[in-house]
């Protein structure tokens, strides 16, 4: 089992080995490529975009060469990286649309088959709202997995729905990909469709908090289903990608997450893929003489982690 | 539906006389019998005591006539460390199941056990615990209603024992299938559901029939509050989804009891505001019903006709058009008469006054009242009933 976290805050375009080195440095050996920070969210929700992913194939390779050597070099594995989202926007006019779906996810595939990684996390569709159900709101997801299946079979890639929420009146809750069950059905069915590994499951443990789902219970459920990990913490309100441990609510201050229910489904399931910490928010709140200390404490619980799962 | 209300924040269980005046004088005829007025499971020295606690309660009740369609056992608080009260809390329970038998209160909801249990034993145990009752139960005609529960991590409340809907209709139907009838149910608490930022959509229509009450009550999504519908808001929002819970309740054709739990709305609020407070919530709960019926009224009418020609009337079209045809929609704005809209045409108002009388004017329009003014004024003589769009089973993506 390894340990990985993002790049986002770490690796800079400008100089992207600088970053995978620090991140050898302070105990990683796995990076999850935050490729969703060349066009995001808040601006797609707001039918902007930029035009990073129109350029070739080729273009794409030269920008991200650097960044792919630097990996290598510094002795780092590229084991999953972020789709941009979300891939359809309600209420974009239908082009806009269209470029997510035919322009942004295909290069994306590449750029993952490009790096040499066989995760890609992507976000279910929110439409729950509109279309009346979470049924109807998966149909329209399974539309896109249908689009990317085929490419993922070819590069050898497993596309990873993530339990996420959705926000009422700024309390979260339950968004698509929230039953392990019905996951676990959908990618088999996928997985049997396709002929290959072509869908698996990010489990997401901050979302997963937010709307108060049972850890243990929900990896047991998913076992082999489950591929790719975003490990960090909260205080139950808001997704705030913090430490694991960070947050306790009562005076007699133990965790309010549930990391022991987090390390026992992991141990049940004999999970053996990377630990990797989604904890980019975490750089930018400490100062950045700190930033390799702060990066040594996560690696530290991802060792931590690693030992329980293993022992 | 049977509408009800806990009288807990109401009702002062030493002095009930003026809590219950104030829930009769709102219209609440029906009560839920909440054991836990005389105190939670851990402070109750006896089945006597809880007796004769509740005795002054019964005859208050009686003399403004109010029933009990359900009653609440008494339960452990979430966060207890207490966990040797099991033989207590089925010694507990039992008594309620008699009191319940001799009020004519046909359900009673019954937490799990859950204080001190590790994952993976949870069924076993309340299996054993559930069927003991079941005996008593079926001795005085109650049913036994599961609730939804949250588990509390170092404070934080997540989802605990039936919070999973599908879990939760499997425990119903194995109990069902072990006592050989329909001695168990369901009943789905709205407060846990939003704490654990659960769809009360996918919760209510993967529980269905066995769903046979529901606890109406708001909260900001983390604390344990019961407070009164809507009045937990944050940026013109409520905290709580609405949507999904009618949408749920809707598509199931629920016909349980909906039972308002507004404790700490009602406890906040001076004595001297109360019955004001309590008329407003027999609103808001009769809201509820209304929403959750919305279907009812519209196969009431064997035709009806709509009147507004916008966003209401297209989301009448699209959800409920092809199974309730209108014969046309009518508009005040002169510039639509004789034009489509949503496949209907659009006719002055006066077109009205020509209906047939068992033919219903559904007004889509949020000006309900002036509309509703406008045309009896103008002679029409229909029965007029007000259709909404506020939480339709879907929604377009766009508002005209």
């Amino acid at each position: 089992m390894q340990i990985g976290v993002q790049t986002k805050n770490v690796v800079y375009d400008s100089n992207p080995g600088e970053g995978f080195e620090i991140l050898k440095r302070s105990g990683f050996t796995c990076a999850d490529f935050s490729l969703n920070s060349y066009l995001l969210n808040s601006s797609l929700y707001k039918f902007e975009r930029n035009d990073f992913f129109s350029m070739s194939d080729t273009e794409l390779e030269n920008f991200f060469r650097p960044h792919r050597d630097g990996a290598e070099k510094a002795g780092i594995w590229i084991n999953q990286m972020h789709m941009p989202y979300p891939n359809y926007v309600p209420g974009a006019e239908k082009e806009f649309n269209d470029y997510l779906w035919h322009v942004v996810a295909p290069k994306s595939m590449k750029i993952c088959a490009f790096f040499g990684c066989r995760n890609m996390v992507i976000h279910g569709f929110k439409l729950a709202y509109h279309l009346g159900s979470e049924e109807a709101e998966w149909q329209q997801t399974a539309g896109f997995l249908d689009l990317l299946s085929p490419m993922a079979k070819e590069m050898g890639i497993t596309v990873c729905i993530e339990n996420l929420y959705t926000g009422i009146g700024g309390h979260m809750v339950e968004g698509p990909c929230c039953n392990a069950r019905k996951a676990a059905e959908r990618i088999d069915g996928f997985n049997d469709k396709y002929g290959a590994e072509v869908l698996g499951f990010c489990f997401d443990t901050g979302h997963a908090n937010l709307v108060g789902i049972d850890f243990e219970e929900f990896i047991t459920t998913l076992a082999h289903r489950l591929k790719v990990l975003h490990i960090h913490d909260n205080d139950g309100i808001q997704d705030l990608h913090q430490i694991p441990y960070t947050f306790t609510k009562t005076r007699e201050n133990t965790s309010s997450t549930d990391w022991d229910g987090f390390l026992k489904g992991l141990k049940k399931i004999k999970f053996d893929q990377v630990l990797s910490f989604e904890t980019a928010p975490v750089l930018t709140a400490f100062p950045d003489a700190l930033k390799q200390k702060t990066l040594r404490f996560i690696a530290d619980i991802g060792e931590y982690f690693c030992e329980e799962v293993q022992s | 539906m049977i509408i009800s209300c806990f009288p807990t924040g109401i009702v002062n269980i030493k002095h009930p006389g003026q809590g219950i005046m104030d829930l009769s004088g709102a219209g609440f005829i029906n009560v839920v019998l909440d054991m836990n007025l005389c105190g939670q499971a851990v402070e109750l020295e006896d089945s006597a005591a809880l007796n004769a606690c509740m005795e002054k309660f019964f005859h208050e009740a009686g003399k403004h006539q109010i029933c009990f369609s359900a009653a609440y056992a008494p339960c452990l608080p979430r966060n207890t460390k207490c966990t040797d009260l099991q033989e207590k809390l089925e010694e507990t329970v039992s008594e309620c199941i008699r009191i319940c038998g001799r009020t004519g209160c046909r359900y009673l909801v019954v937490r799990p056990l859950f204080a001190g249990l590790p994952h993976g034993v949870e069924w076993d145990v309340n299996r054993t615990y559930y069927l003991r009752l079941a005996e008593t139960a079926r001795a005085y005609n109650v049913m036994l209603l599961l609730e939804n529960q949250c588990r509390d991590m170092g404070g934080h409340l997540v989802r605990g024992i039936c919070s999973h809907g599908e879990t939760a209709a499997e425990w119903i139907d194995r109990l069902n299938d072990e006592c050989n009838e329909e001695r168990f149910g369901f009943c789905m608490d709205s407060g846990v559901c939003n704490i654990c930022g659960q769809s009360m959509y996918e919760f209510a229509r993967v529980l269905g029939r066995r769903l046979k009450m529901v606890i109406l009550r708001d909260c900001d999504g983390h604390r344990e509050s019961a407070m009164l519908p809507f009045t937990c808001a944050f940026q013109r929002q409520s905290q709580t989804d609405w949507l999904n819970l009618i949408r749920g309740l809707r598509e199931i054709e629920f016909e349980g009891l909906l039972a308002l739990n507004m404790t700490d709305t009602a406890a906040a609020f001076s004595p001297l505001l109360r019955p004001q407070l309590l008329a407003m919530a027999k609103s808001v709960v009769d809201y509820f019903r209304w929403q959750i019926e919305m279907e009812r009224f519209l196969e009431k009418y064997p035709r009806r006709v709509l009147f507004g020609a916008g966003n209401m009337c297209r989301n009448y079209m699209k959800c409920y058009g092809e199974k309730y045809p209108p014969l046309f929609t009518c508009d005040n704005n002169k510039t639509l008469w004789g034009t489509f809209f949503c496949g209907l045409e659009v006719k002055p108002p006066e077109a009205l006054k020509e209906i047939e009388p068992d033919c219903a004017v559904f007004i889509c329009n949020i000006y309900y009242r002036e509309i509703e003014k406008q045309l009896r004024k103008m002679g029409v003589e229909s029965p007029i009933e007000y259709f909404n769009d506020e939480y339709m089973p879907t929604f377009y993506f766009e508002r005209l």
